[in-house]
């Protein structure tokens, strides 16, 4: 196979997305079926082209001497897409229902759908220029959908969003110039491209500025102290929040992080330096810090955002390893932690569109009324805590023995911070759950009265993710023999 | 392959489903379908203990890779059959007898969907052959038994049901920990091969710091101290099926993994070995001595489980001490496993029926309950005679095989003889006095004395029928096994005792125990001597009022989980938000630190109307200046602002002027030709 039909599958929802906002639509039965289709088409694609792997680079336009505007898809890059493609269908799909009773849903799903493509451009970069342009253009094509509800707050969050991925970018873009000039390409090498001839004694300059382009990267995947726009986000409608802000979004700035980490700097020239210990160390105080946070938030939405910060540097802090064990621990919470916290966010979801009730003390025997949803709750909050049998467990294990191997130190402090993390997320998750199945003798139920169970678009894909959670969680032998490969370096 | 082995824990699970399913249809059906399901695993499970009783089967394997990341295996052998059919017997008689005794509480369906998730999880733990699947069924056990605590959703029962999760998962990360770090250092989890590996490595600190992990892990759902807090809590609040089951078979999950880590990893390890004797003396007292204190009947069972699991403690500190002279040991200790699950079984069920009865639990109101009730007062008194360690009831052989144990092990080695062991002989025999006299207390209290009010008494006298005819066939049937295991110990015990010693590798045992010889009769009279002792000396005179109510004089501040465990929970809890709430504001503080200092706005410059900045700046220096001295302000045609501003702008006229003019064109002309000239003269 060619690798231009990488193009399709990025220009697709794009040129989709736009047609959904230009398009004068009868009603909304007949956009929604548009949406899908373009939608599932997209994932069709992507899932030919995984499944054919084509060969080599499509250069679309070249600049001037290394900067090539070029796509191609490695293993990394197809974890990415594959990821993002398996949940981006059963999200829309979710959203359909979601969406009915607010207002602008045809720009909602515009923008919905243009960020499809753009990450899926992320993912296929074969380039660190292409990533960077990507990178920054997901930031644009995002603001809209935070803005969504036009309220004060939501100007606020997306104003915060706004500058804080454009800062973070921009440290980013120092990363991007500094490999343009001491690598001897920007073509994402397994093993990193720096040239040591052109290195001589700066190395410790080089270190910086990996420092800075992680903690640039980093915006986008929360990173303490760089976490604020995350929480604010949330004010905007779940769907967005569970795809973009649990998934698409946090985890490009993670998988640029990845890219930067073991395809552009690469990790034999890091492995060992203070640089490794300063970066490890952030993601070892975010996964506390996350987890912390999430302990003291009564706000439902938030509580789930500070746990993605946490789980965000669970992934950081495999990448950090700078082993290919590392690595492959980083990629199996990637994919685990999107089934995981999806489905939380979508429980929440179901909740708030169905009981308006947003904060943690409302949830009060809400089980008996809402027994799917919040049984699906509790399986993703065990699974997040990382209860063996569940998928959160393989990802913790093979990441912490990933930490036990690499004979780091500081690895070890990382172990102990993700069980401290697990006990936390123990308490923040069961908390909802216990509120919701076991409101005490005395509790009245009257307040509940009326309260209906999520329509079958919601239930359908959150019971596709609590299957997957328990699948994954007792079977995962073929994916976690892909991921590492994948992590080993080869395809 | 032998996926049969699946089938134990598998089943269990799906029919939790089904009985689900049915009970919102039916709730005849729902019971039927439930007690069907535990009969026919104890069926199965019963099986394979007759096989390996007759010692027509060997043990077999059952290997599935990657299951849940781990290595996933399963083996059946002599130990393994026991205590499977053990647990699969509590499960039935428990859910059997829950027929009759949830009508009292709501919400039985879910009691039943996790009354069986558990049968499974506990059946994976006890086939368990490799400590990460261990620990899969140990966590899965942990969180599908938090139902039961949480069953009657009091306010108590809510309570402890979150001590009772916290302690699970906290127990479980530790040993996660625990096993990444053996795991690492062994590069095994498989629990036959551990030995073979640690045996090189004894001594190593790390291993010493992976096992103690692990250890913690398991003990805290064994019930050791001081991890033993959830134990008196919860069992009292659960409904008391789930008590016997908590009790008689989720601690023996926790002494299943002490078992493994004292026999496998750090077997003949002394150091180990004491350790887990200290542990273990300090959690057999203490629990004896909160039993014969507590006024509750549940409470007084609770506390005696904590007290049992030290007695097995200490019975699996001596497997561990004695090296390869352990038979004692380990036949002691697994026969005490095995009692002790029994008569927690029996004797939960005994406080069930008085709880289904009564609603109440508190000595002084259920005193005189069960004054006419022969058949309750049997089975009670089989299991409290047992459970005390009198001759010719079972838990006489095993309280003996560990006392002689202990006995063995200060005189084999005389060189390892200090005071402690034969301390800790004393506290062991006191305990066994306890024992006795807390379970005389409670059957004083229930089957003898007379209830303070008469109109109650009355009542309790005249309550028929107590308990259905199923509940009293199979519970007298329970307690009957007590007394035929005491009287034929040879006959039945030993041959339970070869089945599962294999399991802490022990081979051979060829003598015979004479179980009533004088030797052996010598440690039980003591104990027994003891517990009349304490029960007329201390619970009579102290713990009984001249008017026959009961006190608890244990103060209720002195309680290691609200005075320690929370509290501390507490202040980690607020560190970590001090901690994180100032990262929260980092950002923010950096930033309008930054437009405070460095990134200032310049101020706009608003317009002078006369003068430029400085003669304005000078000019109100020296304004102010003057008003300082002489008191009063000038008026704004004399203010030196004015004044400068004014000379400014003359001089800033007079500059222009002069810079236009011809004249001053001609003097730097001039200038210029002086420069020149005396250049020329003063260096040539």
């Amino acid at each position: 196979m060619n690798s231009y039909v990488l193009l399709i599958a990025i220009f697709l929802p794009i040129l989709g997305g736009i047609l959904t906002g230009i398009i004068p639509f009868k009603g909304r039965t007949t956009r929604n079926i548009f949406v899908e289709t373009v939608v599932i088409l997209t994932s069709i694609v992507m899932w030919t082209i995984i499944i054919n792997k084509p060969q080599g680079s499509f250069e679309v336009l070249k600049f001037t001497g290394d900067l090539v505007f070029a796509f191609k898809m490695d293993g990394l890059g197809m974890i990415f897409a594959g990821l993002i493609s398996a949940l981006w269908p059963l999200a829309t799909l979710y959203s359909f229902e979601y969406m009915e009773k607010e207002e602008r849903e045809g720009t909602f799903f515009m923008f919905y759908t243009i960020t499809y493509g753009v990450t899926l451009g992320i993912s296929l970069s074969g380039n660190l220029m292409t990533m960077y342009l990507f990178y920054e253009m997901l930031t644009i094509v995002t603001v809209p959908l935070v803005l969504h509800t036009l309220t004060r707050e939501a100007i606020l969050a997306s104003r915060t969003y706004l500058y804080y991925s454009l800062g973070g970018a921009a440290f980013g873009f120092i990363g991007f110039i500094f490999v343009l000039v001491y690598g001897t390409s920007l073509d994402f090498v397994y093993g990193g491209v720096l040239d040591p001839g052109k290195i001589g004694d700066r190395g410790n300059v080089l270190l910086l500025i990996y420092v800075l382009a992680f903690l640039g990267f980093g915006v986008k995947a929360a990173i303490c102290p760089f976490n604020k726009w995350l929480p604010q986000a949330g004010v905007a409608p779940t769907p967005v929040t569970a795809l973009l802000h649990a998934v698409a979004v946090v985890k490009s700035g993670a998988f640029a992080i990845m890219r930067i980490t073991y395809y552009s700097f690469g990790p034999d020239f890091l492995r060992g330096t203070w640089a490794q210990y300063t970066v490890m160390a952030i993601a070892i105080f975010t996964i506390i810090y996350g987890s912390a946070r999430a302990l003291k938030e009564t706000h439902f939405k938030r509580r789930l955002a500070y746990s993605t910060i946490g789980n965000l540097s669970y992934i950081l802090f495999g990448v950090t390893i700078m082993t290919p064990l590392g690595l492959f621990g980083a990629l199996c919470h990637m994919v685990f932690h999107a089934v995981m916290k999806i489905a939380s966010f979508f429980c929440a979801g179901a909740v708030i569109s169905k009981t308006e009730r947003t904060y943690v003390f409302e949830l009060n025997g809400l089980g008996k009324h809402m027994p799917m949803t919040f049984g699906i709750f509790t399986i993703s909050g065990l699974a997040l805590m990382g209860v063996p049998g569940l998928c959160g467990f393989v990802s913790k294990w093979y990441l912490a023995e990933a930490a036990v191997s690499s004979e780091n130190v500081l690895a070890y402090v990382g172990i102990g911070a993700l069980l401290i993390s697990a006990i936390l997320t123990a308490v923040y998750t069961m908390t909802i759950s216990v509120r919701a199945f076991f409101p005490g003798k005395d509790f009245d139920d009257s307040v509940n009265l009326g309260v209906k169970e999520a329509g079958v678009r919601m239930l359908l894909p959150l019971c596709i993710f609590a299957v997957c959670i328990i699948v994954f969680g007792v079977y995962s032998k073929p994916l976690t023999d892909l991921l590492l490969s994948v992590a080993m370096g080869g395809m | 392959m032998n996926t049969h082995l699946l089938g134990f824990i598998l089943i269990p699970i799906i029919m939790a489903f089904v009985v689900y399913a049915i009970g919102r249809k039916s709730k005849e059906i729902r019971n039927v379908m439930a007690v069907a399901t535990t009969l026919a695993v104890f069926l199965a499970s019963f099986y394979f203990f007759a096989g390996f009783f007759f010692g027509k089967m060997s043990p077999f394997e059952l290997r599935l890779p990657d299951i849940c990341g781990l290595k996933f295996h399963l083996m059946m052998d002599g130990f393994r059959a026991l205590y499977i059919t053990i647990a699969s017997f509590m499960w039935l008689v428990c859910t059997a007898f829950a027929v009759e005794y949830n009508r009292i509480y709501h919400n039985r369906n879910r009691y039943y969907l996790f009354i069986l998730w558990t049968l499974g999880a506990t059946m994976g733990v006890f086939l368990s052959a490799d400590l990460g699947t261990t620990f899969i069924f140990f966590e899965m056990a942990s969180l599908t038994s938090y139902v039961w605590v949480a069953q009657q959703e009091s306010k108590e029962a809510l309570r402890a049901a979150e001590t009772y999760l916290a302690v699970a998962v906290i127990g479980g990360l530790v040993m996660l920990m625990g096993l990444l770090m053996l795991n690492n250092i062994t590069g095994t989890l498989e629990i036959d091969e551990l030995r073979g590996v640690c045996e090189g490595l004894m001594g190593d600190k790390k291993l010493l710091a992976a096992g103690m992990c692990i250890f913690w892990g398991f003990a805290a759902k064994a019930g050791a101290f001081p991890v033993h807090i959830w134990l008196p809590k919860a069992h009292p609040v659960a409904p008391a099926p789930a008590s016997a089951l908590l009790s008689g078979m989720l601690t023996k999950v926790g002494v299943f993994g002490v078992l493994v880590v004292s026999s496998q990893i750090f077997f003949g390890d002394a150091t180990w070995g004491k350790f887990v004797l200290i542990v273990g003396t300090i959690t057999m007292f203490l629990g004896a001595f909160l039993a014969v204190l507590s006024t509750d009947m549940k409470r007084t069972l609770a506390c005696s489980s904590v007290s049992q699991i030290g007695f097995i403690l200490i019975g699996v500190s001596m497997q561990c001490l004695l090296g390869e002279e352990n038979a004692l040991a380990v036949r002691g200790t697994l026969l005490y496993m095995v009692n002790h699950s029994l008569f927690k079984l029996v004797l939960f069920l005994v406080a069930g029926v008085v709880f289904m009865n009564l609603h109440k639990l508190d000595f002084n109101i259920i005193k005189g309950f069960g004054r006419n009730k022969k058949i309750l007062k049997y089975i009670y008194l089989c299991a409290a005679l047992g459970i005390a360690g009198v001759p010719f009831f079972s838990g006489y052989v095993s309280k003996t095989l560990v006392h002689e144990a202990m006995v063995e092990y200060m005189n084999l080695s005389p060189a390892s003889y200090n005071p402690g062991i034969k301390l800790v002989e004393w506290l062991f025999l006191i305990s066994g006095g306890m024992t006795l006299a807390y379970m005389t207390k409670l059957y004083v209290v229930v089957f003898v004395e007379k209830n303070a009010d008469e109109a109650l008494q009355a009542k309790y006298d005249g309550m028929k029928p107590y308990m259905n005819m199923g509940n009293r066939i199979l519970l007298a049937f329970s307690a009957t096994i007590f007394v035929v295991l005491g009287v034929l110990p040879n006959w039945l015990f030993d041959r339970v005792a070869d089945m599962g010693q294999s399991f802490m590798g022990l081979t051979e045992f060829e003598e015979t125990v004479h179980y009533f010889s004088w030797e052996n009769l010598q440690g039980s009279l003591t104990s027994i001597i003891f517990g009349v002792c304490i029960y007329f000396g201390v619970v009579r005179s102290v713990l009984r009022k001249k008017d026959g109510t009961y006190i608890n004089p244990w103060p209720a501040k002195l309680d290691l989980e609200d005075s320690f465990y929370r509290p501390l929970l507490k202040v980690v809890a607020i560190i970590l938000e001090i901690f994180s709430k100032i990262f929260d504001k980092l950002v923010d503080w950096t930033v309008i630190l930054l437009r405070k200092s460095l990134l200032k706005e310049s101020p706009i410059p608003f317009e002078l109307t006369e003068g430029n900045a400085l003669t304005y700046k000078v000019g109100s220096l020296l304004d102010g200046l003057k008003a300082m001295f002489t008191g009063e302000e000038e008026k704004y045609e004399g203010s030196f602002k004015h004044r400068l501003a004014m000379m400014y702008e003359k001089a800033d006229e007079m500059s222009v002027i002069v810079t236009r003019s011809l004249s001053f064109g001609l003097i730097f002309f001039c200038l210029g030709l002086v420069f020149t000239i005396v250049y020329m003269l003063w260096f040539r």
